[in-house]
C-alpha cells in the first residue's frame, strides 16, 4: 500500500475516497443489476436463447443506460467532490503537473468501474448460461467486455471533463444519459452518430462478427475523443479558481 | 514614521519601504509582493487597491471577519486569479507556476479534509505530492512538531476542530516550505494547543521563513507577529510594526464604563480632570470618554479613594477589534 501511495498518489487517494464512501459500493451494485435480469430470465425463460437474451440486454440496457450511470458516479466525483468540499487545493497547490492530476483521477475511475463492469458481465453470463440452449456465450462475453472497456474509457474522460466545467455535473450527466444516450440516441440518426452508445455497439458488433476493422475503427474514434476530453480537462484545471 | 497609505482611509504605516511596497521594513526583500491587486465577483468587490510586500519572519493579516483576509491568502496561493494587478511569490507570478508550490504551503480555512484517510496518511500524501526526498521521515517530524503523533492513526473524519487545524498545519509544513500561509490557525484550538501553535509560529519566523498568519483577534496577533497588515473592507488600512499601530490606536478617545456606589459624585470628580473628554450616566453607570486611557485607569481608583466612593467595576467598552477598525477607517 505504501508503495502504491508513493507511485500513484492521486490514483490511490481517489480510489480510497471511492471505497471509503458510497461510490464504489454503488458502482458494484449497479454493475450487478444485469445479473438480476438474467436470474429473472433463467427462472421464467421466454422464447429466446441465452445468447439472444444477453445481446438484447447489452444493446438495450447496459450500453445506453447502465454502463453510463456506473461510470458517471465515480467520474463526476473524482474532481467534483473535492471541488464541493474545498479539498482540491491539497492537490492544486503541489508541484505536480495538471496532466498528472487528471490522468491520476482518470485512472482511479477506470480502476473502480472496469473491474465492476467486467465482474457484472461475467456473473450475468454465468447466470444466463443456465437458460435453455446456451451456446456462443463466451464469444458474447468477450464482445461485451471489449465494448464495455472502450465505452468506460470514453465516458470516464467525458464525465471527468464535465465535472470540471458544469457545476451540478451528476445531474447534468444523468440528463445526458437519459435524454441523449437512452432516448434520442435510439431514435434520431443524427444523435446516434455522436453518441457513445453507437460506437460501443460498433465495437460490440465488430467483435461479435470477427469484424476487427470495424471494432478497431470505432475504438480508435472513442480513444481520440477520450484524449481530447482529458486534454480539455487539463486546460480547465489550469485555469480553475478555487475559493 | 507614520504615513497614510490611502487618503480615503485613516491608515498608518511605519517607514516608507525601500522598494516602494508598504509593509516592508527599509531595505527588506519582498518575498510576497502584491501590486495594484483587486478581486471582484460580478458586482461584489472582495479586495481592491492592494499594494504591499511581505518579507521574512511572521506577518499577521489582521481584520474583522469578511474583510478579505482569506481572499488575500487565496490570491497569494494562486488558487484564485486577481481581477487586476499582479501577485508574486519568490519573484514568480502566481497563479501560473506550479513549481512555486515547492516553496509554499497553505493551511487554508476549509473545514473538510479527506475523511477516509488517517492523519498520518494525509500528511504523508502531502509529503509525496511535494516530492519530499524522505516522505516518512518528513511526516513523522512534522506530526511531532504540531503534537499530533499520538492521534495520527485516527481517521480525519473523527478529528475535532483543533486537531484538524493542527493536521492542516502539518500538511502545509511537511515539505519545509520557505513561505507558509496560515488562515486563522488558532480557531478551535484549546489554550494549551494555542500556546503551542503560537510558539511554533514564532519558531518558524525565527528560522527565517516567511509566515503569514490571518487572524481577527487583536490580542492573539500581538503574541506572534511584529509586522501587521490590517485589512478592512477589502482594503489595506494599515501596515507596519504592530506596536506603532497599537500606539496610534491608543491616541484615540476611549470609552470606559464605571460602576460605583455614588456615580453622581464620581462624575463630578472626574469631569474636572483634563483626561476626561466627556461623562454621562446610563442605567446607573457612568460612561466616560477619555483621551488617555492609561492615565484614566490610574485616576479613577485614586478619585474613588479620595472621595470615599466604592468602586465596583471599571471596563473599557470599545476595545473590540471592530472599534479599532472603525477608528482606522476613520468612520
Amino acid at each position: 500500500m505504501a508503495t502504491l501511495w508513493r507511485l500513484l498518489p492521486v490514483t490511490t487517494l481517489t480510489v480510497r475516497q471511492f471505497t471509503g464512501g458510497r461510490t464504489a459500493r454503488l458502482v458494484f451494485v449497479l454493475s450487478l443489476i444485469p445479473a438480476l435480469f438474467a436470474a429473472i430470465y433463467v427462472a421464467r425463460p421466454w422464447e429466446v436463447t441465452p445468447a439472444e437474451f444477453l445481446v438484447d440486454l447489452f444493446r438495450e440496457l447496459i450500453v445506453p443506460t447502465l454502463l453510463p450511470i456506473v461510470v458517471l458516479l465515480p467520474a463526476t466525483a473524482a474532481f467534483g467532490n473535492e471541488l464541493e468540499d474545498g479539498t482540491l487545493p491539497y492537490l492544486l497547490m503541489k508541484p505536480v503537473s495538471r496532466l498528472r492530476l487528471v490522468l491520476g483521477k482518470y485512472a482511479a475511475v477506470l480502476l473502480v468501474t472496469v473491474p465492476a463492469l467486467l465482474a457484472g458481465l461475467v456473473v450475468t453470463t454465468l447466470v444466463a448460461s443456465r437458460g435453455p440452449d446456451a451456446r456462443d456465450l463466451e464469444r458474447i462475453l468477450v464482445a461485451m467486455a471489449g465494448a464495455s472497456v472502450a465505452a468506460a474509457a470514453l465516458l470516464s474522460a467525458v464525465f471527468v471533463l464535465v465535472s470540471l466545467v458544469v457545476p451540478r455535473s451528476l445531474l447534468a450527466g444523468m440528463i445526458y444519459i437519459f435524454a441523449w444516450e437512452s432516448l434520442l440516441g435510439r431514435f434520431l440518426p443524427g444523435v446516434r452518430a455522436i453518441s457513445s452508445r453507437e460506437y460501443a455497439l460498433r465495437v460490440f458488433d465488430g467483435l461479435l462478427a470477427d469484424d476487427f476493422p470495424t471494432a478497431s475503427n470505432a475504438s480508435l474514434t472513442m480513444l481520440v475523443v477520450a484524449v481530447v476530453c482529458l486534454l480539455l480537462a487539463v486546460w480547465r484545471l489550469r485555469s480553475i479558481q478555487v475559493d | 514614521m507614520i504615513e497614510p497609505l490611502n487618503p480615503s482611509l485613516n491608515q498608518v504605516s511605519i517607514e516608507p519601504a525601500a522598494n516602494d511596497l508598504p509593509g516592508l521594513p527599509p531595505g527588506a526583500e519582498a518575498i510576497i509582493a502584491l501590486r495594484g491587486v483587486a478581486k471582484w465577483y460580478g458586482d461584489v468587490v472582495a479586495v481592491s487597491d492592494l499594494t504591499f510586500g511581505i518579507g521574512l519572519g511572521v506577518t499577521a493579516l489582521l481584520g474583522p471577519n469578511g474583510a478579505g483576509k482569506s481572499t488575500i491568502l487565496n490570491l497569494v496561493s494562486g488558487l484564485i486569479r486577481p481581477s487586476s494587478g499582479t501577485v508574486q511569490v519568490l519573484d514568480r507570478t502566481v497563479p501560473g507556476h506550479t513549481m512555486v508550490y515547492r516553496d509554499l504551503g497553505l493551511a487554508g480555512e476549509q473545514e473538510q479534509l479527506y475523511g477516509s484517510l488517517t492523519g498520518r496518511e494525509f500528511v504523508r500524501l502531502n509529503a509525496i505530492l511535494q516530492k519530499t526526498p524522505n516522505p516518512d521521515f518528513a511526516t513523522e517530524r512534522t506530526l511531532a512538531l504540531v503534537d499530533m503523533a499520538d492521534a495520527a492513526d485516527r481517521h480525519l473524519g473523527g478529528y475535532s476542530k483543533g486537531m484538524r487545524q493542527r493536521i492542516k498545519v502539518a500538511a502545509a509544513l511537511v515539505h519545509d516550505p520557505r513561505v507558509l500561509l496560515l488562515d486563522e490557525p488558532l480557531n478551535g484550538t484549546d489554550p494549551v494547543q494555542r500556546a503551542r501553535m503560537i510558539a511554533l509560529i514564532r519558531q518558524l519566523g525565527e528560522e527565517g521563513k516567511t509566515v503569514v498568519v490571518s487572524s481577527h483577534v487583536l490580542s492573539e496577533v500581538e503574541r506572534f507577529a511584529r509586522n501587521v497588515l490590517v485589512i478592512v473592507n477589502g482594503k489595506l488600512a494599515a501596515a507596519g510594526d504592530f506596536r506603532t499601530i497599537r500606539e496610534r490606536m491608543d491616541e484615540r478617545d476611549h470609552i470606559v464604563r464605571i460602576r460605583c456606589d455614588d456615580p453622581r459624585r464620581m462624575a463630578a470628580a472626574l469631569v474636572v480632570e483634563p483626561v476626561t473628554t466627556s461623562i454621562r450616566m446610563a442605567d446607573g453607570r457612568l460612561i466616560a470618554e477619555t483621551n488617555d486611557v492609561r492615565q484614566f485607569g490610574r485616576l479613577v481608583p485614586d478619585v474613588a479613594r479620595r472621595e470615599g466612593i466604592r468602586l465596583f467595576e471599571m471596563q473599557p467598552v470599545d476595545e473590540s477589534l471592530a472599534s479599532v477598525f472603525s477608528y482606522l477607517v476613520g468612520s
